[in-house]
């Protein structure tokens, strides 16, 4: 057997694992800090690395998923109309996005994710949440309860607002992303809690099961063109889904605000890596 | 940290039910499958020292040069290693779908029939991605 056959994989498997972790907290897929170092400093092609990418985003939020849902930070009410918007979007975006050029993208989603990441942080540091719900809202009983254990456990009881305009950002999220080739949890977050008022940490965990529903779909785009490389995508899979277990257990008891910092500073980190290789300064 | 008991029937509850089995069981035929790959129990369909090679390559060229199929070509090569493990992927790949399907009965119960006329239009979505039916992604 080939040495390199070796090292590759475990290596992969290694990275994956502390990704998953990072994922889970930040409330993004992976996928979006996945790609930029695979692609740097891996031997892999960037086709086989987006296609391992989305597959880590997806089987990263289905290990959270279970956890996630139990512990009232994700709502399953709240995800249908999101991910059903967002889905149909997204392959769409992907057939839009092969048909544009990848610098021009590069440079597109790197101002983007920096914008939301100032949005986000230009935004009231505290819990941003809405307790009184609109018609669509109160008809698709977006609303629930979590206990904030880490805030000694207080009990808050949150509906949706501007709904309608919430399903059409997932609509442009969706189509993004599959424009991107990411799971888009960098705007996912932001669009659930500052949008449609949605607790931070539910905005965390509900966009995480969001994200595993899109993916499905445009993995399937990447499946079907024989863009997913075993060797690549199977440890990644493994890595960040272990991570993402832990990720998962540690996200109800870490305060807000880290929360929200971590979400900070890792889509500026990202949106740098994305702009700075979209502008061909750092290829 | 301890949650109240969940009411088994709630599709939330379903759904984590589900998730959590099919996410273990994926994992587990993941794991199996990689380790008969990488240590070489199951001769894979394209050489080890072939795809090191070849991984360099953009996927048109890949496919080419490894002589691999595309679609769901793979199908009669899951008795070798490497498509062993790309039906793994492929059953990550499924089980939001398996999921959705599964809640449409639980939502319906409840009468919640918005959420489970959602749930079957995402099930169509997600299956008509599998089956490549969407115009422009294949």
């Amino acid at each position: 057997m080939n040495e390199s056959f070796w090292i590759w994989p475990l290596a992969l498997f290694a990275l994956t694992f502390v990704l998953g972790i990072v994922a889970v907290v930040a409330g993004i897929g992976g996928g979006v800090l996945f790609v930029p170092i695979v692609a740097s400093f891996f031997p892999f092609h960037l086709d086989f690395v987006r296609g391992a990418g989305l597959l880590l985003a997806l089987s990263g939020t289905l290990a959270a998923g279970p956890l996630l849902l139990r512990a009232g930070l994700a709502n399953l009410r709240l995800v249908m109309p999101l991910a059903l918007a967002g889905s149909v979007c997204s392959l769409a975006g992907a057939v839009t996005g092969l048909a544009l050029p990848t610098d021009l993208l590069q440079t597109a989603l790197g101002a983007t994710i920096i914008a939301v990441a100032v949005l986000l942080w230009m935004s009231s540091g505290g819990e941003n949440f809405s307790e009184e719900s609109d018609a669509l809202g109160e008809r698709l009983r977006l609303q629930g309860r979590f206990v904030d254990h880490a805030a000694g456990g207080v009990r808050i009881d949150w509906r949706t607002r501007r709904t309608a305009l919430g399903i059409a950002s997932f609509a442009g999220i969706g189509f993004l992303g599959g424009m991107f080739g990411l799971g888009a949890g960098f705007a996912n977050v932001p669009a659930l809690n500052l949008l449609m008022g949605a607790p931070l940490k539910v905005a965390v965990g509900t966009s995480g099961l969001i994200i595993s529903i899109i993916n499905s779909s445009a993995a399937w785009v990447y499946i079907n063109r024989g863009a997913l490389l075993p060797v690549i995508a199977v440890p990644a899979i493994l890595g960040v889904m272990l991570g993402s277990r832990i990720g998962a257990r540690l996200l109800p008891v870490l305060p807000a605000p880290v929360v929200r910092r971590t979400v900070i500073v890792v889509l500026a980190l990202a949106g740098a890596r994305a702009l700075l290789r979209g502008l061909g300064i750092w290829p | 940290m301890t949650h109240p008991q969940p009411d088994q029937s709630d599709p939330q509850e379903v759904y984590a039910r589900w998730l959590d089995v099919w996410t273990h069981i994926a994992f587990a035929f993941a794991a199996v499958a990689l380790a008969l790959y990488l240590t070489g129990a199951l001769a894979p369909f394209v050489a080890p020292q072939a795809v090191v090679e070849l991984w360099r390559l953009p996927v048109d060229q890949y496919l080419a040069r490894a002589g691999a199929p595309s679609g769901w070509g793979w199908l009669s090569l899951v008795g070798r290693g490497d498509y062993l493990n790309l039906a793994a992927i492929c059953l990550f790949a499924l089980i939001s779908l398996v999921c959705c399907a599964r809640v449409i009965p639980a939502f319906l119960r409840r009468g919640e029939r918005l959420h489970a006329a959602l749930a079957v239009l995402q099930v169509v979505v997600l299956l008509a991605a599998a089956l490549n039916l969407f115009p422009g992604a294949r």
